[in-house]
């Protein structure tokens, strides 16, 4: 059935059903797991839920900051809602005046990432979701942007992924501050809004050089584990906790996104036309990472990259894993 | 190889594994040819790092290692687990690693003159377009007695742009796909340099 859900427009109801078919697939194992999180902080996880719902269906806009290393770079963020669908946009303030543009998204689209977070219910059926890779603290917070924050410090409880530092808007839960820490606490990159404002909509804006409007957006019917795969390739090891974005047919290309509801990453396939002298090389920027590795994949040479928020390791073993489909 | 073996595994390239895990995969990796496979391909990261000579990968040097574990359990068990336990755990890990390296070098040079390996690695990084501008040469550079074809930085820098240029050509894919499944809504398209239409 997934198979066939992109290539015919369905009716909302039938949408419904195979979510709702999804959800009782999924939360099978889930009951399984009830008591396997004792250590799970269920506020920590409440904030988690709430600031994921904020994020989409709250009306904000401001200036935000990002740090990474000496560089600084400042945008303006705005995200508003009418009629059911919301638009947002960022345009960078520094450094390439640029736009980029989501129209029409759907209020009741929930995509994977979110939905790892979004418990709701099933928090209190004792799924731990993101607690069984996280361990979470949460304390008082600070003002940021003029408003009072609550803040959870996210370890990682294994080493593929990196830790964060988040503030949430008390009142609202959205995310104010986060600072992405890798080993040793050393902070890879730290966003914060220095202004926000609710509600009211975005003063007039700067002049851009570039608008990129995101158009559409995939389906996100399908969590998918990386054995579900068919056709084409497959990543066959993934650290626990992640998923496949995107439904099974918007990945027939060389690329595959796989997300824990934190961190993200992409891995591209591209296939080469004669050898390539075997090898791996990184480069990074803040906390993002570019891992390639030349290879030969059944005798056919290709060059895998991945590229996301998650350590060297985590990159290097998911590259180790790609295999032509059987 | 179980899932614990590849995390010990990964711990040990990081410098980060415990007497415990080097153990473990000390005992494991004589009997374990995927694990010895996946060791060598995780070193070539590290020689990356390192700038070192990135060993040859399509040749299996895993006999080599294993050789080379087993010389010394055959010289006695006990003297290997002595040699554990009071050496740091880091130092054993360096020096098999040690021999994953040179063994691959050594092989590297039995395996073709060093004329060829020239023209693989001047050759070697063009089908994905880049310009061979990083001046990728061969040296023969001596190691002891044996004259050893070594890699100048070369496959290394030529693999860090390549993975630059990755960086850069696949940002924003990446970028559209972390907006929609990360909690810092638009803020991932920040992080990509120059935004295209």
């Amino acid at each position: 059935m997934q198979r066939l859900l992109p290539r015919f427009p369905l009716t909302a109801q039938a949408r419904r059903l195979s979510r709702w078919l999804l959800a009782v697939a999924t939360s099978l194992p889930a009951a399984a797991l009830a008591t396997s999180c004792p250590g799970a902080d269920p506020e920590a996880l409440k904030w988690l839920d709430r600031m994921s719902r904020s994020s989409h269906q709250a009306a904000y806009h401001g200036v935000v900051t990002l740090q990474r290393g000496e560089d600084m770079q400042v945008m303006q963020i705005s995200h508003s809602v009418s009629g059911g669908s919301t638009s947002e946009q960022l345009t960078k303030l520094t450094g390439q005046g640029a736009r980029i543009v989501r129209e029409d998204h759907p209020l009741d689209c929930v995509h994977t990432g979110h939905r790892l977070l979004q418990l709701g219910a099933a928090l209190g059926a004792g799924e731990c979701g993101v607690a069984e890779y996280y361990r979470f603290d949460v304390s008082e917070g600070e003002r940021i942007a003029g408003r009072q924050a609550v803040r959870i410090r996210v370890e990682p409880l294994d080493m593929y992924r990196y830790g964060y530092l988040m503030e949430l808007d008390r009142e609202t839960g959205l995310l104010l501050k986060s600072s992405t820490l890798g080993r040793g606490d050393l902070v890879l990159e730290r966003f914060q809004f220095a202004n926000l404002s609710y509600g009211s909509p975005m003063p007039s804006s700067a002049d851009v050089e570039v608008t990129h409007e995101v158009l559409g957006h995939p389906l996100p019917d399908s969590a998918m584990s990386a054995e579900d795969l068919q056709g084409g390739w497959s990543v066959d090891w993934l650290p626990r906790g992640f998923v496949l974005t995107e439904a099974e047919s918007a990945t027939a290309s060389g690329r595959r996104t796989f997300t824990d509801g934190l961190a993200a990453f992409s891995v591209f396939l591209e296939p080469l036309s004669r050898e390539i002298r075997s090898g791996e090389g990184i480069a990074r920027e803040g906390s993002t990472l570019s891992y390639t590795r030349g290879l030969s994949l059944g005798g056919q040479p290709v060059l895998v990259t991945v590229i996301g928020e998650v350590p060297v390791n985590t990159a290097r073993m998911v590259a180790d894993s790609v295999r032509w489909a059987r | 190889m179980t899932e614990r073996m590849r995390e010990s595994l990964s711990a040990l390239m990081d410098g980060e594994a415990d007497e415990l895990e080097l153990e473990r995969v000390l005992k494991q990796i004589g009997d374990d040819g995927e694990l010895r496979a996946t060791w060598v391909r995780y070193h070539a990261v590290q020689a990356v790092y390192s700038k070192q000579a990135v060993p040859d990968l399509s040749i299996d040097i895993s006999a080599g290692v294993r050789d080379a574990i087993q010389s010394q359990a055959t010289s006695g068990a006990r003297r290997w687990q002595g040699l554990l336990r009071p050496v740091a755990g880091f130092a054993v890990a360096a020096s098999v690693a040690t021999t994953v390296v040179l063994g691959g070098q050594q092989l590297a040079s039995l395996n073709g003159s060093p004329a060829s390996v020239e023209t693989d690695v001047a050759m070697g990084v063009s089908p994905v377009g880049m310009v061979n501008s990083l001046g990728a040469t061969s040296v023969r550079a001596s190691y002891g007695t044996q004259s050893v074809p070594v890699l100048q930085p070369a496959t290394g820098t030529a693999y860090s742009e390549l993975a630059r240029q990755r960086m850069q050509r696949f940002a924003q894919e990446h970028a559209e796909q972390a907006a929609l499944n990360t909690p810092q809504g638009m803020l991932p398209f920040a992080r990509v340099q120059r935004i295209t239409e």
